[in-house]
């Protein structure tokens, strides 16, 4: 071919210049109601690649608001009964969500696949008493009142998170980037290997020498981590922290965003599936009918589910596209992830 | 000692965790899978229950088994259209789980969006108060555990004394010999999801007086179930059974004594026990 192999170079082009225009965004607009839509959508899509990343391994958490809010509380503690800044709060908040759940983590995933979703469930419904009736450091119901993340100083120039929009919107976008880049590169290496053979035939994976709990446990902490930074963010950006943030609602949106974006793709499937749930969420919210969210949600994720090609969701309909575009041979998908 | 009223909230509730344990783990038995809707045909039961009863006018007692009817029919579709096609080899377990998980906020948010928000009572289908002395008892609540007893009755004679009870229990030890024997084990699979899914009905529908009648009713039934399958050991008929009477129990008497907390003491014994033990009471080691 004489000018490269344009036709695999265009999709990249494209998908490049998204990337471009997400960071150049607050350049057209930098209203407050638009880019906390964005950092609602940034926020979801860690969510949803956690999950995935523990369904890589063979299992479903249907807990994962427990390490949003975990994460969200832990930083909120730290600012309201400790007096300390956001950014120490912050990693603390990744690591307290790490160290929780590698404390369940090594016993839920010793009962098995199915009793380790009960108990992720289960879980999320203890934070949650506890969030209430631990009132000397939750506050109880009423919920910690916080402010924005400190701001920084870089010379002369000031990163200020309480007056404007766009450095929340940043922050987000590089938690996204660098939550991405770390579990892009855990899924083409070698761990990524592992959990999928752990995934699909965990027999073989067992006389392979390769111990179950270790890596189950460990897709588990490492989820947990990034959804906990991210709920610590999250909460500083909404300024407020309180025990009906999280519910059983928020881990199954974790889990619909997913699956709805992609179950084959661990990145761009979670962030594709954020972004069209949260828009719709948003066009839902404003219907005038009561409890239409989890019914359309449901549908949709069913939809997927039975009508796509198994393993597949919304980000392989933009490949499929793109080989129906150029008349290739269409992307075949296997079943196996 | 808790009052003996306590006790007799205890005995209803675990009456219903086992009824919708003993549906769950039938279909698991069979399918290899937990179906997460459960809930939901429990929600769903009531409903029909409270339909058939104000709107069309039927005695309580046949009402009950409409609804076992109708969400068994439902259950069958649900397995034979949604189950059935997502249940892929090797991967099966994550595809059913997501899929269930779905469908019980579908029919959660649907039942929300047809029947409204509000509750609905159905509080004088079995009116009056058995007194026994110190205490009285509610002939609701006398009649759900009757109702329990004959299901569980009903279900152990099916089981062991009939053809397709065979059939049942030769599918859920070796599927492969029990085809080779001429037991089609995908329809009895289907069939299986009807059972378990009318059990479920008949529990919502048979506590439709007791508690009334929301959109919202199938959540901590479920939870309660699958905790009680947990405890038991999951795949262990008797384990639902002891395990939903242990719940019930515990989550009725406990909090007498401790109040708000007793959730998390109850979560807490149920890790506690998984440390020590975690293929449950009753359950074989897991094969993973």
């Amino acid at each position: 071919m004489k000018f490269g192999n344009y036709r695999k170079l265009l999709p990249k082009i494209v998908v490049g210049l998204l990337i471009a225009l997400i960071f150049i965004l607050p350049v057209f607009t930098t209203s407050l109601v638009t880019l906390s839509k964005f950092v609602q959508i940034g926020f979801w899509a860690i969510a949803a690649m956690g999950f995935m990343l523990i369904m890589r391994t063979g299992q479903i958490s249907l807990g994962q608001a427990t390490f949003m809010g975990l994460g969200g509380y832990t930083s909120a503690v730290f600012m309201v009964k400790f007096g300390l800044p956001f950014w120490p709060g912050f990693f603390m908040a990744g690591i307290v969500a790490g160290l929780v759940a590698l404390a369940v983590g090594v016993v839920a995933v010793r009962a098995g696949p199915i009793a380790f979703s009960i108990i992720t469930l289960a879980l999320a419904e203890i934070m949650r008493i506890i969030a209430v009736s631990w009132e000397p450091v939750t506050n109880g119901s009423k919920g910690l009142v916080i402010t924005p993340p400190t701001h920084i100083m870089l010379g002369n120039f000031e990163i200020n998170f309480a007056t404007s929009a766009v450095p929340n919107y940043y922050f987000i976008v590089i938690l996204v980037a660098i939550t991405a880049l770390i579990f892009w590169q855990i899924d083409r290496g070698r761990l990524g290997g592992i959990f999928r053979v752990i995934a699909v035939n965990p027999t073989l994976a067992e006389h392979q020498g390769i111990p179950l709990t270790k890596f189950k446990v460990l897709a588990f902490t490492v989820a947990a981590v990034f959804t906990g930074f991210a709920g610590s963010f999250y909460a500083h950006f909404l300024g407020v922290m309180s025990p009906d943030m999280y519910g059983l609602w928020q881990s199954i949106q974790a889990l619909m965003m997913g699956i709805v974006g992609g179950i084959s793709s661990l990145v761009a499937g979670p962030i594709v599936g954020a972004a069209v749930l949260n828009s719709l969420s948003d066009i839902l919210s404003r219907l005038p009918v009561y409890s239409i969210k989890p019914t359309l949600f449901g549908a949709i994720v069913l939809l997927v589910l039975l009508f796509l090609p198994k393993g597949t969701g919304l980000i392989d309909l933009w490949r499929i596209f793109w080989s129906k575009v150029y008349k290739e041979k269409p992307i075949t998908t296997d079943n196996t992830h | 000692m808790p009052p003996a009223g306590i006790l007799v909230d205890g005995l209803v509730q675990s009456c219903i965790y086992m009824t919708m344990a003993f549906g769950m783990v039938l279909v698991f038995s069979i399918l290899g899978i937990l179906n997460w809707t459960h809930g939901q045909f429990y929600m769903l039961g009531a409903f029909v229950v409270y339909y058939a009863v104000t709107a069309a006018g039927i005695p309580f007692p046949i009402s009950i088994l409409i609804s076992g009817g109708v969400i068994g029919g439902l259950g069958m579709l649900v397995g034979r259209y949604v189950i059935e096609r997502v249940n892929v080899p090797g991967l099966g377990l994550l595809y059913v789980t997501a899929a269930t998980v779905a469908l019980n906020f579908f029919f959660e948010g649907g039942a929300g969006m047809a029947f409204g928000l509000e509750d609905k009572g159905l509080y004088n289908a079995l009116p009056g108060v058995l007194d026994l002395g110190s205490f009285s008892v509610s002939y609701q609540k006398i009649a759900v555990v009757i109702f329990t007893l004959v299901i569980m009755v009903a279900m152990y004679v099916v089981l062991n004394f009939t053809k397709i009870g065979l059939a049942i229990r030769a599918a859920a030890q070796e599927p492969g010999a029990a085809s080779l024997y001429g037991v089609s084990v995908g329809r009895l699979s289907i069939i299986v999801m009807g059972i378990g899914c009318a059990l479920a009905g008949m529990a919502g529908a048979i506590m439709a007086p007791v508690y009334g009648v929301n959109p919202f009713i199938g959540g901590l039934p479920l939870i309660m179930a699958l905790l009680a399958i947990i405890i038991g050991g999951i795949g262990s008929l008797t384990g639902a059974i002891v395990g939903g009477l242990i719940l019930g129990l515990f989550s009725s008497i406990v909090p007498y004594y401790l109040g708000y907390i007793s959730e998390l003491a109850l979560f807490l014994t149920v890790i506690t026990l998984l440390i020590v033990r975690p293929q449950g009471l009753f359950g074989v080691p897991i094969r993973r």
